[in-house]
C-alpha cells in the first residue's frame, strides 16, 4: 500500500470543469454507496418475477446439490449391506436428481441472463434517451469518448453484478445464515466460537469497500479518459498525419494507458490484501474449533460424531465465504460505474419547455430579439449584448460581423438550442421558451458553418429532417442546391453510403448537401450559417438564384463574409462583439458601418473588371 | 509467480489432510499435544495461504493488466500506421471500440482465467493421479469424462464461435452510433431529430441483447452439460463399484475414498469448462483485435526509406493520375496532371467543387499515392521517402479543420511541442488570432472543447492557420484556410503571408478570387484535369475557364 498514484486530473474532463465536477473520492460515504446499490437494484424491478425465480430455482439447485451426497450415502450403506437392487434403484435416484438439477441449473442462468441483459437494455436505453435530452450547451464541454466510455464499459460491470453478482451475494448470505443457525442448534458453544472472527470480517469488508470504491471508480474514469483519447486520435488522425506527430501521439496514449495501468495495480493491490485477508480470518475460527472442540472430544463432553458433523458444516460454509467475497467486489465495482451512470443520469437538462407547452403558433416567421444577451457556460465575457432585432417575416437579412462577433450565436438562438442568458427570442409573437421544441425546430432549418453528414447514403442524409420525402421531392432538394448533378456521378447516386462526416465528399459537395437537407425540411425559418464557404463562384452564383425562388415567403438568415452572397438580403445586420452596430440596406450600410465599407471595398476592383469587359459577358451569357 | 501459484495451490489443499491429521492423530487417541501441532500447522498454512494468495493476486494481475496496456498500445500504434484511406472507410467508434470494450472484455480472462487454469489443472492433476492410485479400473470409468468434455466443448465452440463474435460487432455497433450521433450532435438537436435517434440506437441495444442472449443460452446448456456428465459418471462408479464391492473385489473403504476424490475430480473440471467460456468470450474479442492487426498498411514506408533532407520546397507532378477507392470502379479525381511547382513560389488552385483541388494537395502530403505517376519534392519520389520527413517540413491548413481538446497553446504546438510562448504568440499574431486569444477567459490557455467546439467557425480556422505556420515549413498547403473568416481578418492574414512565404513554396486553394489574385501562378481544375495556368493577367487575358470562373465571382461581388 506503498504509493498512491497521483490523483491529479491530468486531462480528465467529465464533469470537470468549474462547478460542474461533482464525483468526489470522499472515503466518508458508505451511505452513498448503498444508495447507488440500492439504485441499482432498483432497475431490477420490472423484472422481479424473474429474479424471484431465478432465487426459487437457484435454491432447488443447492438442495439438490446437497441432496446427491446424501444420496450417495445411502448408496454406500447399501452396498456395505450387499444389497444390489437398492444399490441400482438409489443410483437411479442418483441420475434423476442430477437431471432435475440440470434443469434448475439451466433454467436459472437463462432467466439470470435474461434479467441482466435487460437491465443493460434498460439502463442503456435510459442513458441515450437522457443524452438526447441534454441542451447542447452540454455537449461543447464534453468528450464524446468520456460519454461513450459510461454507456458500454460501465454498463458492463453493473450488469455482471446484476445479473450474477447479486443472486450470488444473496445466495451465500442466506446460505451463511443458514448454515450458523444450524450450527447454533447444533452446538451453541462451538457456533459462538466459530464466529468468533465474523465481526472482524465485517470490519475489514467494511473499510476494503471504504477504500476500493473510489479507487475503481478512479479505474473507470481512467479507463473513459482513455476512451476520449483514443476517440480524438482516430477522428483526428488527419491532422496527427499531416504534422507527422504520431510518435508524439503514441507517447501520450502510452501515458494514459500507464495511468490506467497505474491505477488498475492500485486496486489490484487493495484487492491483493483484503481478498486473502477476508478468507484468513474465517479459518480463523475453524482453528479455534478445531482446538477447542478437540479438547472437548478429549475430555468426553462431546461425541466425535458431534465434532464431525459440526465440522463439515463449517467446512460447507467456506465456499459461500468466498463466494460473497467476489461478489462483494463485483458490488464494489457496479458501486463505481453505478456512481458514474447516475452523475449522468442526474445532471438535469438545463433547457426545458413547460409540460404541456403549445406547439408554435402558424406565422410567417417574424423573428424578433428582444434585449437578448447571452453568456456561454464558462466564459467571462458576453457573446451577446443587449440585441434588439426585428426581422420581418419573409425578409432576407444578412448577418454581417467579424471573426466571433457572435453571428452564429445569434442565429442558434432561433431554433433555441440556446437559452439567451437575459432578454427574449419570440417567433411569430411567440417567446421561444414557451412552446414545444420539437415544433420551433421543425420550422426552422439551419445549415451549420461545419457541415456535418452522417455516414449514412446521400438520399438519407438528404432527407433527414423528414425521412418520409419522396424521391422526387429529394431531386428537387438536389438540385436547389446544386447538389444533384455530383450526386448523379457518384458511383451509386443517390444510394452511395458517404463515409463519416462526409469525408468522402469534397468541401463544397458536402456544402451542398447541407443545404439540401435544409431546403427539405420546408423551413419557416431557413439559416444559412456560411453555408456556401467552400462552393466555387459559378456553382455559388447558381445556388443563389435557387435560393431566390426557395426565399420566398420565408425568412432567411444568411451568414456571411462575402459580398456575393450578402447581396441576397433586404436587410443587413452588422455585429461586432456581440452588439449590433450597423442595421439597413446595402446603400446605408456602404456608408455608416466601416466593415461593410471594407467587404464593398474588396468587391470593387472586380467591379472595375466587370466595365472592363461588358461585352464578353454578354457574349458568354448567351 | 509459478511459485506463489504452486504455494497458494498448496496452502488450498492443506486444510483436509491437516484436520484428518487432527482427527486421527490427536482427537481419537486423546493426544492433545498432536491436537496443538494440527492446530499450529493449520494457522501457518492459512497464513501462508493468505501470503501466496495476496502475492498470487498481485502479480497475476499485474502480468494481466500489463498484457491488456500493451495491447492497447499496440492497437493504438498499429492504426497510426493505416492509411488516411482505411479510416474514411472504417467508423471510428468501431475502431475505438477496439481499444476499450474488447481489449476490456479480455479483462476477466486475464484476471481470473491464469488462476482458475493454473490451480484447476494442478488439482487435476494430482486427483488423476490419487484415483489411479486408489484403483485402476474405477478410474479409467471416471476418466471417460475426458473425451465427453472434448466432445462438448467442441461442439461448444462451434455453435458459439458465431454468437460471441456477433456481440463483439453489436458492441461496436452500438459504440458507432454513439459516438456519431454524440459528435454530431448540433445537426440532430437543430432539425430536432432526437426522437428517431433514441428509436435507432434501442435497436441496436436490442441487437445487441438478442446477440449476448444467444451465449447466455449456449453457456446455460455447456456448463450444466458437463455437471451432468459427472454426475452420471459418479453414478456410474458407485454402481459398479458398488457391484465389487458385494462381489468381494474392492473394500468399501477405498470406493467410500473413491468417491469423495471423485468430487475433487469433477471440481476443477467445472471449474476449466466454466473458464472454456470465458476463453470463448474473450477470444471472439482477440479475434476482433487481431484482425485489425493484421489489416496491412497500405502506405508503408520502405524501411530502408531515406528521410528527406530538408528541402528547398520543388514540387513536380509527373503525370499523376488518382482514384479513391481500390477498384477500377471509382471514377477519376484527378487525371494526367503534369505541374511544376518551383521552390519558393507560390500557385493557386482554383476550380469548381469537387475539381480535385483538394485531393491534389492530399497528394503532396501523401495522404494517398497517386494511382498512375508520381509526385517528387525536390526530386524526390515521395513514395521512396519517409513520410514523417515529408510531412514534418510540411504545414497543412486542412479544409475540415480539426482542433484537439486542449488550450489553445496546446493545439498552436501540435506540430511542434517544444514552441516558446513567443513563438506561439508570434504564429498567432501572423494569423491575426492574438487578438481574439487574448481577450479570452484564460488567453492561450483557454480550453477550446473537442474539435473546437467553444470557438467560432473562424476562431477555429485561425487556430488552425497557426498550427501551420508554427513549425516553420519549408511548404504550405492552405485548402480554403480563410474561408470563414471575415474581410478583415483576411486583409491582416494576407499581410502577414505576404512575409511569411517569402522563400516557402505554397498551393493555395481558395474560392474567393480576390485572395489568390496575387499569386505567382494559378492553375485551374475541371473534373480532375488542369485545364488552363499562368498568372492573373494572363489568365483575364486569355478568357478561358479562369476567366468565367472570375466573372462570376465578380459579377457577384457586386450584385
Ligand atoms: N476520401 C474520398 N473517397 C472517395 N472519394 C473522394 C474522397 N475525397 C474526395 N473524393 C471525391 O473526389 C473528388 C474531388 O474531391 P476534392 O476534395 O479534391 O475536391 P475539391 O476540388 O477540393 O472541391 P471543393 O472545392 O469542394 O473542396 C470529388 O468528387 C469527391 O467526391
Ligand atoms: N459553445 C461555446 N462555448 C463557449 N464559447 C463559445 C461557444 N461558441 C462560441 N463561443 C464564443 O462566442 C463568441 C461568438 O462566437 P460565434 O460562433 O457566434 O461567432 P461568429 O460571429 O459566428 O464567428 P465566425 O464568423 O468565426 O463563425 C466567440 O468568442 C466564441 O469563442
Ligand atoms: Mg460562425
Amino acid at each position: 500500500m506503498d504509493k498512491r498514484p497521483e490523483r491529479i486530473h491530468l486531462h480528465a474532463r467529465f464533469l470537470t470543469q468549474g462547478p460542474e465536477r461533482l464525483l468526489h473520492h470522499d472515503n466518508t460515504t458508505l451511505c452513498k454507496a448503498l444508495a447507488i446499490f440500492f439504485r441499482l437494484i432498483g432497475f431490477l424491478r420490472p423484472y422481479r418475477v424473474g429474479v424471484i425465480w431465478s432465487f426459487v430455482l437457484a435454491s432447488l439447485a443447492i438442495v439438490a446439490t446437497v441432496s446427491i451426497p446424501w444420496l450417495t450415502g445411502a448408496a454406500v450403506n447399501q452396498i456395505d449391506s450387499g444389497d444390489k437392487s437398492s444399490l441400482v434403484k438409489i443410483a437411479i435416484a442418483i441420475g434423476g436428481v442430477s437431471i432435475v438439477r440440470l434443469g434448475l441449473t439451466v433454467g436459472r442462468r437463462i432467466v439470470a441472463g435474461r434479467i441482466s441483459l435487460g437491465v443493460e437494455f434498460d439502463l442503456r436505453n435510459r442513458l441515450y434517451g437522457h443524452l438526447q435530452g441534454l441542451e447542447l450547451g452540454f455537449f461543447d464541454r464534453q468528450q464524446t469518448g468520456q460519454l461513450m466510455s459510461r454507456a458500454t464499459v460501465d454498463l458492463q460491470s453493473v450488469r455482471f453484478f446484476l445479473g450474477y453478482g447479486l443472486i450470488f451475494l444473496i445466495q451465500s448470505a442466506l446460505t451463511l445464515v443458514i448454515g450458523a443457525t444450524a450450527m447454533f442448534i447444533l452446538n451453541p458453544k462451538l457456533a459462538a466460537i466459530s464466529l468468533l472472527p465474523v465481526p472482524a470480517v465485517v470490519l475489514v469488508a467494511r473499510r476494503y469497500g471504504i477504500k476500493a470504491r473510489p479507487a475503481l471508480q478512479e479505474v473507470q474514469q481512467r479507463i473513459a479518459e482513455l476512451t476520449a483519447d483514443a476517440q480524438e486520435n482516430v477522428s483526428g488522425v488527419r491532422v496527427v498525419k499531416a504534422f507527422a506527430r504520431e510518435e508524439r501521439q503514441a507517447e501520450r496514449f502510452r501515458h494514459t494507458v500507464t495511468r490506467v495501468f497505474d491505477q488498475s495495480m492500485y486496486s489490484t493491490k487493495l484487492r491483493a490484501f483484503y481478498n486473502p485477508l477476508i478468507g484468513f480470518l474465517p479459518s480463523l475460527g475453524l482453528v479455534a474449533i478445531l482446538y477447542v472442540g478437540g479438547r472437548d472430544v478429549v475430555n468426553g463432553s462431546l461425541t466425535l460424531g458431534g465434532f464431525t458433523a459440526f465440522y463439515a458444516y463449517l467446512l460447507m460454509m467456506l465456499g459461500p465465504m468466498r463466494t460473497l467475497g467476489v461478489a462483494l467486489g463485483m458490488a464494489q465495482r457496479a458501486a463505481a460505474s453505478g456512481a458514474r451512470i447516475f452523475e449522468l443520469l442526474d445532471r438535469e437538462p438545463r433547457l426545458v419547455t413547460p409540460a404541456g407547452a403549445p406547439d408554435l403558433v402558424a406565422g410567417a416567421g417574424r423573428v424578433e430579439f428582444r434585449d437578448v444577451s447571452l453568456i456561454y457556460e464558462g466564459a467571462t465575457e458576453n457573446a451577446l449584448t443587449n440585441i434588439d432585432l426585428t426581422v420581418q417575416a419573409g425578409t432576407t437579412v444578412a448577418l454581417v460581423g467579424t471573426t466571433a462577433s457572435g453571428k452564429t450565436t445569434l442565429s442558434s438562438l432561433i431554433p433555441r438550442l440556446y437559452d439567451a442568458t437575459s432578454g427574449t427570442v419570440l417567433v411569430d409573437g411567440v417567446d421561444v421558451r414557451e412552446v414545444s421544441i420539437p415544433s420551433l425546430r421543425n420550422s426552422v432549418a439551419l445549415v451549420t458553418d461545419d457541415p456535418f453528414l452522417f455516414s449514412e447514403t446521400v438520399a438519407e442524409n438528404i432527407t433527414y429532417a423528414r425521412p418520409d420525402a419522396s424521391v422526387e421531392e429529394i431531386e428537387i432538394a438536389a438540385r436547389r442546391a446544386q447538389a444533384h448533378d455530383f450526386i448523379e456521378a457518384l458511383p451509386e447516386g443517390y444510394n452511395t453510403l458517404i463515409g463519416e462526416r462526409g469525408l468522402t465528399l469534397s468541401g463544397g459537395q458536402r456544402q451542398r448537401l447541407a443545404i439540401a437537407r435544409a431546403l427539405i425540411a420546408d423551413p419557416r425559418i431557413l439559416i444559412l450559417d456560411d453555408a456556401t464557404s467552400s462552393v466555387d463562384a459559378s456553382t455559388e452564383h447558381e445556388i443563389k438564384e435557387a435560393l431566390r425562388a426557395v426565399m420566398e415567403g420565408r425568412t432567411t438568415f444568411i451568414i456571411a463574409h462575402r459580398l456575393s452572397t450578402i447581396s441576397l438580403a433586404d436587410v443587413i445586420v452588422v455585429l461586432e462583439r456581440g452588439r449590433v452596430v450597423a442595421h439597413g440596406s446595402h446603400d446605408d450600410l456602404a456608408r455608416e458601418s466601416e466593415l461593410y465599407a471594407a467587404i464593398v471595398e474588396k468587391g470593387l476592383p472586380d467591379q472595375v473588371f466587370l466595365t472592363r469587359k461588358p461585352v464578353e459577358t454578354e457574349v458568354v451569357g448567351l | 509467480m509459478f511459485i506463489a501459484l504452486i504455494a497458494a495451490t498448496a496452502a488450498t489443499l492443506a486444510p483436509a489432510p491437516l484436520i484428518k491429521m487432527a482427527i486421527d492423530k490427536g482427537i481419537v487417541p486423546g493426544d492433545l499435544t498432536q491436537l496443538n501441532i494440527a492446530v499450529a500447522a493449520f494457522i501457518g498454512f492459512a497464513l501462508l495461504l493468505w501470503a501466496t494468495s495476496a502475492v498470487q493476486t498481485y502479480l497475476v494481475g499485474w502480468v494481466g493488466q500489463r498484457a491488456l496496456q500493451d495491447l492497447r498500445v499496440r492497437i493504438f500504434e498499429h492504426l497510426q500506421t493505416l492509411s488516411i484511406g482505411f479510416y474514411s472507410r472504417k467508423q471510428s467508434g468501431v475502431l475505438v471500440s477496439r481499444m476499450t470494450n474488447d481489449v476490456q472484455a479480455l479483462d476477466q480472462l486475464v484476471s481470473d482465467g491464469i488462476v482458475t487454469l493454473f490451480q484447476a489443472t494442478l488439482t487435476l492433476v494430482g486427483t488423476v493421479v490419487i484415483l489411479l492410485w486408489l484403483d485402476v479400473g474405477l478410474a479409467l470409468i471416471s476418466f471417460i469424462i475426458f473425451p465427453l468434455m472434448v466432445g462438448a466443448s467442441l461442439a461448444f465452440r462451434i455453435a458459439s464461435a458465431d454468437a460471441y463474435r456477433i456481440t463483439r460487432e453489436k458492441i461496436g455497433a452500438i459504440t458507432s452510433y454513439l459516438q456519431e450521433t454524440i459528435s454530431g450532435v448540433r445537426v440532430v438537436r437543430s432539425f430536432g431529430q432526437e426522437p428517431r435517434h433514441v428509436a435507432a440506437f434501442s435497436e441496436l441495444n436490442d441487437q445487441n441483447r438478442v446477440a449476448n442472449l444467444k451465449t447466455v443460452y449456449l453457456n446455460a446448456a455447456y456448463f450444466p452439460a458437463i455437471e451432468l456428465m459427472s454426475a452420471a459418471l459418479t453414478v456410474a462408479v458407485l454402481v459398479y463399484g458398488g457391484f465389487q464391492v458385494i462381489d468381494g473385489s474392492i473394500t468399501v473403504g477405498v470406493l467410500v475414498a473413491f468417491i469423495a476424490a471423485l468430487n475433487t475430480f469433477f471440481d476443477p473440471i467445472g471449474q476449466l469448462s466454466q473458464l472454456y467460456t470465458t476463453y470463448q468470450s474473450g477470444m471472439a474479442a482477440l479475434d476482433k483485435i487481431f484482425e485489425l492487426l493484421d489489416e496491412e498498411p497500405d502506405l508503408v514506408d520502405d524501411h530502408r526509406a531515406p528521410a528527406l533532407p530538408r528541402i528547398n520546397g520543388a514540387i513536380d507532378f509527373e503525370g499523376v493520375s488518382f482514384r479513391y477507392g481500390e477498384d477500377d470502379a471509382g471514377a477519376w479525381a484527378l487525371r494526367d496532371i503534369s505541374l511544376k511547382v518551383p521552390a519558393g513560389q507560390t500557385v493557386a488552385l482554383v476550380g469548381s467543387t469537387g475539381a480535385g483541388k483538394s485531393t491534389l494537395a492530399k497528394l503532396v502530403a501523401r495522404f494517398y499515392d497517386p494511382t498512375v505517376g508520381s509526385v517528387l519534392v525536390d526530386g524526390h519520389d515521395l513514395t521512396k521517402v519517409r513520410a514523417s520527413s515529408l510531412r514534418s517540413q510540411l504545414g497543412i491548413v486542412p479544409q475540415e479543420g480539426f482542433l484537439f481538446s486542449g488550450s489553445i497553446r496546446e493545439n498552436i504546438a501540435f506540430g511542434r511541442p517544444d514552441a516558446t510562448d513567443a513563438q506561439i504568440a508570434d504564429a498567432a499574431e501572423a494569423v491575426g488570432a492574438d487578438v481574439f486569444i487574448q481577450e479570452m477567459s484564460a488567453g492561450y490557455d483557454t480550453e477550446v472543447g473537442e474539435r473546437g467546439a467553444q470557438l467560432s467557425a473562424g476562431q477555429r480556422q485561425l487556430i488552425a492557420f497557426a498550427r501551420a505556420l508554427i513549425a516553420d515549413p519549408r511548404i504550405l498547403v492552405l485548402d480554403e484556410a480563410t474561408s470563414n473568416v471575415d474581410i478583415h481578418t483576411e486583409t491582416k492574414i494576407e499581410e502577414g503571408l505576404r512575409r511569411l512565404l517569402a522563400g516557402r513554396t505554397a498551393i493555395v486553394i481558395a474560392h474567393r478570387l480576390s485572395t489568390i489574385r496575387s499569386a505567382g501562378s494559378i492553375v485551374v481544375l475541371e473534373h480532375g484535369r488542369i485545364v488552363e495556368s499562368g498568372t492573373h493577367d494572363e489568365l483575364i487575358a486569355a478568357e478561358g475557364a479562369y476567366w468565367r470562373l472570375y466573372r462570376d465571382w465578380a459579377t457577384q461581388a457586386v450584385a
